[in-house]
């Protein structure tokens, strides 16, 4: 079909597409104007760790600061004042090894759930996952006077067991999905070359479930890092309690510590989860629509 | 010889008992084994979970006396004291517009947020702003905003440009302004991740009814209200009750912002609880007061799962 290029009327469609770009750039513009919201909050953190706090008291908020050196002061008093070593090591640990094992423990229930020929598979299944359906200001009244009779109260071991605890619901309601969706041909194929169960999940399951592992390894270590309730309830002790915890002792006495300094405290206990975002995003985004599922 | 003596001869010969049995030593050959597997995850689970919570019900019957711990049955007390507190009023009507902002504004904020970067260049910076609060934690949130609605603070600061004169608002010390304060940094640190989950849903629709309704003439809103926001609805909802449940049981952001505030335990149940047990030492009474916390977190669930099978009839 011949087209009749008179009736195209070009200038029309030059224009459309002017239009088209300009509503883009329009949009840029509203984006970052909406964006200022989030991004001047974190300048007003990033400056105020280089001010002194004289300079912090008397300038306006947004000022630069005068140079770069008072952050070493600050970060100094920030981390003496709040004993932050010792309480960045707690965490350290009950993040690390309590996200594992609760992840290594949801694994095995998940493949006993999936795998097994079991009774009441759905039953044991809503077991486990009630723990996530109460809120936590449950646990806090019994927990307190249970560790208080066993000698838990204020003890790595206790903090370590109750985090554990907590972070097991969930990675096995996500596992579970997972290992239903893998093949069993393979563990079938096992099972008849004579591999008893152990050997399955340990060598067959467990490699082929390592993505997401991984995924709610990081969304539980970055919960135990987090949290603060538990650790002030269960721990509040200057060698147990958890980095959240320590942040609270600049709280209380706010009006003696300069804000610089608080703030300082603030972003060197955030440091390591940040690191890990930005290290593994790949994992959380994929964390993300695992919670989703 | 008669029928059944024959049949049970032939039953011994098949060995069909011996099947039998063998096969229900298997089966609890399984279980065995099954509990192996699931044992750390049911005794940890119920051992400092589901046992806490059975042992914080009764608690909030109970009667606490100084010295002697917990004792004699009280019956409904703790409840009935609930009532007549004027700090639990409070902290329930705050709880109550708790639930209400957290489900509109995050939602609000992260969905109009969704659908305007969804077809973005450049969108992944933006995606990475407004996610990042999200992976602080919200003790660290409550410090940086506590300083920003400091009396000299950011805020105030920022407001005077636009007046003459200095604002000096105590944005978290009036009664008035605690809350919706609070709550703003509540969708400031969350909206992040309710844009992101929704982003996840748009591009899960298919493109195909867009296209279609495209050509049949519809327009944009159209296109919004009957295709994308019906298609949409299922992540909706997921990303409300995330959403709502974050917002009911909100304790960091209040204990850090709400430090300086005179009726800081009026601001929510969950502080109410804290500070009643932990620090007045009515352990019973804020048992009680767990309780109810754990009845409404019970109703949230129950709402969902009946909105769940509507929508999930609706995609049908």
């Amino acid at each position: 079909m011949a087209v009749d290029l008179n009736t195209l009327d070009f200038d029309e469609i030059a224009r459309k597409e002017a239009a088209r770009h300009r509503g883009r750039r329009w949009k840029v513009a509203v984006a970052l104007l909406f964006s200022l919201v989030w991004v001047v909050p974190f300048y007003f953190l990033a400056i105020s760790i280089f001010k002194s706090s004289t300079e912090y008291a008397s300038n306006p908020p947004l000022s630069l600061p005068a140079g770069l050196s008072p952050i070493a002061e600050n970060a100094q008093r920030a981390w003496e004042l709040g004993n932050m070593g010792q309480s960045m090591l707690n965490s350290g640990f009950y993040g690390t090894l309590g996200a594992a094992l609760a992840v290594f423990f949801a694994a095995m229930a998940a493949f006993a759930i999936t795998r097994i020929d079991l009774p009441w598979k759905n039953g044991w299944f809503m077991l486990i996952f009630a723990g996530t359906v109460f809120p936590f200001q449950m646990y806090l009244i019994p927990l307190f006077f249970g560790y208080q009779k066993l000698g838990l109260l204020n003890s790595h071991l206790g903090m370590l067991l109750f985090y554990t605890a907590i972070c097991v619901p969930f990675p096995t309601l996500v596992l579970r999905n997972f290992m239903s969706g893998l093949s069993r041909e393979m563990d079938e194929a096992a099972r008849m070359d004579g591999a008893g169960e152990f050997t399955v999940f340990f060598r067959v399951v467990l490699p082929n479930t390592v993505g997401p592992m991984i995924a709610v390894f990081l969304l539980q270590f970055t919960w135990i890092w987090n949290d603060m309730l538990f650790s002030t309830v269960l721990g509040n002790r200057l060698e147990t309690r958890s980095i959240m915890n320590a942040l609270l002792i600049f709280q209380g006495s706010y009006s003696s510590i300069g804000p610089n300094i608080v703030l300082t405290a603030a972003l060197i206990a955030s440091v390591p989860s940040l690191i890990l975002f930005f290290l593994l995003r790949r994992h959380f985004m994929q964390g993300l629509q695992v919670q989703q599922a | 010889m008669d029928r059944a003596a024959q049949d049970t001869e032939l039953l011994n010969r098949i060995g069909l008992d011996q099947t039998l049995r063998r096969e229900r030593v298997r089966r609890r050959g399984q279980l065995g084994l099954g509990l192996l597997f699931m044992a750390p995850a049911l005794v940890l689970v119920t051992s400092l979970l589901l046992v806490p919570v059975g042992y914080n019900i009764w608690l909030s019957f109970t009667k606490w006396k100084k010295f002697k711990g917990f004792g004699e049955y009280a019956g409904w007390a703790n409840y009935e004291k609930m009532a007549s507190n004027p700090f639990f009023t409070d902290a329930l009507i705050n709880t109550a517009i708790w639930v209400v902002a957290s489900i509109v504004f995050p939602i609000a904020l992260g969905l109009i947020m969704a659908l305007f970067l969804r077809n973005m260049r450049g969108a992944e910076a933006f995606k990475n702003v407004v996610f990042i609060p999200r992976i602080l934690a919200p003790t660290a949130v409550g410090v940086l905003w506590f300083y920003v609605y400091a009396p000299d603070g950011l805020l105030n600061r920022g407001l005077s440009l636009f007046t003459t004169g200095d604002v000096e608002i105590g944005w978290l010390y009036q009664d008035n302004t605690v809350t919706p304060a609070i709550i703003a940094t509540f969708v400031w640190q969350t909206a992040g991740l309710v844009m992101v989950l929704l982003l996840l849903g748009l591009a899960a629709i298919p493109r195909d009814p867009v296209e279609a309704a495209h050509i049949d003439g519809a327009n944009k809103w159209q296109i919004f209200r009957f295709i994308t926001l019906p298609l949409l609805m299922p992540t909706l909802l997921m990303v409300t009750i995330l959403s709502v449940l974050a917002g009911f049981t909100v304790f960091d952001l209040l204990w850090v912002m709400g430090a300086n505030y005179p009726g800081q335990r009026s601001l929510a149940l969950a502080v109410f609880m804290y500070f009643e047990a932990f620090q007045k030492g009515s352990w019973a009474f804020g048992s009680a007061v767990a309780v109810v916390i754990g009845l409404v977190v019970l109703g949230v669930t129950w709402i969902q799962t009946l909105l769940q099978s509507r929508v999930d009839r609706m995609v049908r």
